[in-house]
């Protein structure tokens, strides 16, 4: 049959390739209780993996768990494994700044640091790297490029990175996490505080992005995980409730938890 | 229903006049002080003030020796208290936070923020003036400076507080050490509000006549020896309107009006930099 | 129209209009094939036209499939709804024009089997005639012309009127020679098949115009198929 070949959108996933992160009977707790049971799941290199789920049921500490950020914070402990290049992160002797250096995250709300557009995103590499001013120039140009925001910010790199919209200044947040040069991308909620066109922006780039990063998007709006993600992860009350690719669980989801959920019939 | 809605409105009212008229009964203080002030001060001053030295009673001269030591002492008080109360403030807000050891330090800062300033002048009286023998400018900066540690204490530790947690989070999920994250960025974000509680504390402290009078005393000469008594505006204000002598009390007014009017454009400043960063 | 911002988008609507085209055109030369295979009297080529429909099923279960994924994906609004909507309902229509060649292919081979029969050039003109209704509609379809796809819908009356004639004239040769029963039921079955096809292009053509416009066409199509109430008297039986 010729269709196939036609086909432009290669959607079917290459799970025959280890996954990026495999996340192996994790637990976490908040004190004395216990906010995520028995999670395991894999992210796909190269691939959107959503999370959604009521508020409350983990998908974002799940995803605070792959860079480690819980740790600013005390009383906050995680059990299990969570294995990224055949290395588990959650032991004890590695290195949390390199870690999150190669696991970039965004979160809900836009955070441009109080300074200019190019520190902003020069402030990422200078940890890592002694660029020469020319390459940093050039590696601003690229990230900027790269969050679909250059256009837009190139004639005032040199103005505050407050002044600008909350949709620039989360693709300025995109642009700052890209620079480091990550392997894989956490989205918190990204476009929670976004208006649509913002958010339409910003899905774009991240289907642009997972050419180049595993990306994993946590987001209380299910039409967006279904838009962005090649698969999607439902969690419920700390629980994986099922994983699969996102096409087959928004038209006919194994469980029925996830079906009352998508559908809006959530008791 | 009616009746509750306009015995509501009537509440209302009466609570309304009370309130317009206490702050009427507050600011006319304020006016009549600040207008006796303007009189007698834009009065007497000249420019014999800023040129001549504290003088006899009975001759003329200015205020020239005393705006000099207030100026040095501020400036040594600040330099000296500035450093241990941003570091103590950042200590609190961003390691000790509910930790023994903070809970203790903010209990004491908060002690300190409100004793009376004549028991820190008492205190360093006896650790300084009587062990070196004599009062000194020394001595007077000390204890400007342990005025200003709480001051610049308790502002760094709000401001911090007010650094939104995302920006910490952000920097550190760019995988910076904490330390980058404190320096690179909370200072930043911070930077308006603490500058702000420093300008406070200099106001705070250029007005303070108690510590001085046991530290620093007074100079009636020109005199830049930090080992030495200096004179300073508040405590020549003391003594001059205390006196008998005319010309000295109209150079009092003088003194009293150069420190306010320093303190106002201090406050302004800080107000400046404090609406710049909400803006 | 303007791009969407989600590039992807734009694919996914151009994949889904390409599947369409190629759907239609596939039906389209099942009929070409089929008619062929009546006048050459080809039963091997009717039998290629019979397990080719196959092929028409399976692209119809893949637009539907996707049709299905981008709207629970991409929650469409407006005109793209109406571009998927209008998708899912053509790949029915088209799947319907194909199972039609694929029944004229089937009586081809029956038709084969008979002497010949006059009026079988009828036939290919009215095929024609539908198939140039099919490749217009997909033209239609191809470039959001909804004046084009009005066009079409109104030509379906030239389809129904030949039918017509048709239908009278099978009627006469029957009661003529009632051998030719057999051949002559097949033929109207056949013509009857293909008004059909040109009755299920203007419905894709109706949808085309709801596609572009927003709203089916308003006027009841024109009709010119009257054989429901064609009575012809048998020859020396008048009264």
């Amino acid at each position: 049959m010729t269709v196939e070949t036609l086909d432009p959108i290669a959607k079917q996933a290459d799970t025959t390739m280890p996954p990026k992160v495999s996340i192996e009977n994790l637990a976490f707790f908040y004190g004395e209780s216990k906010a995520l049971k028995n999670i395991s799941l894999p992210l796909h290199d190269r691939k959107v993996t959503a999370f959604i789920g009521p508020s409350g049921c983990g998908k974002s500490t799940l995803l605070r768990i792959l860079n480690r950020i819980y740790e600013m914070y005390p009383k906050q402990r995680a059990e299990g494994k969570v294995v990224v290049d055949g290395l588990n992160i959650l032991d004890k002797g590695t290195d949390l700044n390199m870690l999150r250096a190669k696991i970039g995250m965004v979160f809900q709300k836009p955070t441009p640091f109080p300074m200019s557009i190019y520190e902003n995103i020069a402030f990422g590499v200078r940890l890592y790297e002694r660029l020469g001013k020319e390459e940093m120039d050039e590696r601003v140009e690229s990230a900027l490029r790269k969050a679909a925001l250059w256009e837009e910010v190139k004639n005032k790199l040199h103005s505050s990175g407050l002044g600008l919209s909350g949709g620039q200044q989360q693709r300025l947040c995109i642009a700052r996490t890209v620079a480091v040069r990550p392997e894989i991308i956490l989205l918190d909620e990204p476009c929670s505080a976004l208006d649509p066109i913002s958010t339409a922006k910003i899905e774009e780039l991240i289907d642009e992005l997972k050419d180049d990063y595993t990306i994993a998007i946590v987001t209380h709006n299910m039409q967006q995980a279904a838009r962005t993600s090649d698969f999607t992860a439902f969690m419920y009350l700390g629980e994986l409730i099922e994983f699969g690719e996102t096409k087959q669980i928004f038209t006919h989801p194994g469980k029925q938890q996830t079906q009352d959920y998508i559908t809006g019939r959530f008791g | 229903m009616v009746d509750l809605y306009s015995r509501r409105r009537m509440a209302n009212r009466i609570v309304v006049s009370l309130s317009i008229g206490a702050a009427l009964l507050g600011i006319t203080w304020l006016v009549l002080i600040l207008g006796q002030l303007l009189i007698e001060g834009f009065g007497a001053l000249s420019l014999a003030v800023f040129t001549e030295m504290t003088p006899p009673p009975g001759s003329t001269g200015g205020l020239r020796n005393a705006i000099f030591g207030t100026a040095v002492m501020t400036s040594i008080a600040i330099l000296l208290g500035t450093p241990i109360g941003i570091l103590a403030g950042t200590y609190l807000a961003e390691y000790g936070r509910e930790s023994k050891l903070a809970m203790v330090v903010r209990f004491i800062n908060d002690v300190l923020l409100s004793a009376p300033s004549i028991v820190i002048g008492l205190f360093i009286y006896e650790m300084m003036v009587i062990h070196m023998g004599h009062f000194s400018a020394w001595a007077g900066a000390v204890a400007l400076a342990v005025i200003v540690i709480p001051v610049v204490l308790r502002t760094t530790e709000d401001m911090l507080n007010l650094v939104p947690t995302g920006l910490r989070e952000a920097a550190t999920a760019l995988g910076a050490p904490r330390y980058f994250v404190i320096r690179r960025v909370a200072y930043k974000a911070a930077r308006n509000g603490i500058v702000t509680g420093i300008l406070l504390a200099v106001a705070r402290i250029s007005g303070e006549t108690a510590p001085l009078l046991f530290t620093a005393l007074n100079n009636q000469f020109w005199s830049t020896d930090l080992n030495a008594p200096m004179a300073n505006l508040p405590v020549v204000i003391f003594q001059f309107a205390l006196s008998p002598y005319e010309d000295w009390r109209k150079l009092a007014w003088v003194g009293a009006l150069l420190i306010t009017m320093a303190i106002l454009a201090v406050n302004i400043g800080a107000r400046a930099l404090a609406g710049r960063k909400a803006s | 129209m303007p791009q969407h911002i989600v590039q992807r988008y734009d694919d996914e609507l151009k994949k889904l209009s390409t599947l369409i085209v190629q759907m239609g055109g596939l039906a389209e030369s099942q009929l070409a094939a089929a008619v062929d295979a009546i006048v050459k009297r080809d039963s091997k080529l009717a039998e290629e036209v019979v397990r080719g429909d196959a092929k028409i099923d399976t692209l119809r279960n893949q637009v539907d499939d996707f049709a299905i994924e981008m709207l629970a994906r991409r929650q469409p609004m407006a005109a793209d709804l109406r571009v998927i909507v209008a998708a899912l309902r053509i790949s029915s229509e088209i799947e319907r024009i194909g199972d039609y060649a694929k029944n004229v292919a089937k009586r081809a081979v029956a038709l084969n089997q008979a002497p010949l029969v006059r009026p079988v050039h009828a036939i290919p003109r009215m095929a024609a005639l539908v198939q140039a209704l099919i490749k217009d509609t997909l033209d239609a379809y191809i470039t959001d012309d909804a004046a084009k796809a009005d066009a079409v819908w109104a030509r379906d009356e030239e389809v129904d009127d030949l039918y017509t004639s048709l239908f009278r004239e099978l009627l006469t040769y029957m009661m003529e020679d009632p051998r030719s029963i057999t051949p002559c039921t097949h033929l109207l079955f056949i013509a009857k098949n293909i008004e059909r096809i040109g009755d299920h292009a203007t419905n894709i053509a109706e949808l085309i115009h709801y596609t572009v416009l927003g709203e089916m066409p308003k006027e009841d199509r024109p009709k010119g198929d009257d054989t429901a109430y064609a009575v012809v008297n048998a020859p020396g039986g008048q009264r």
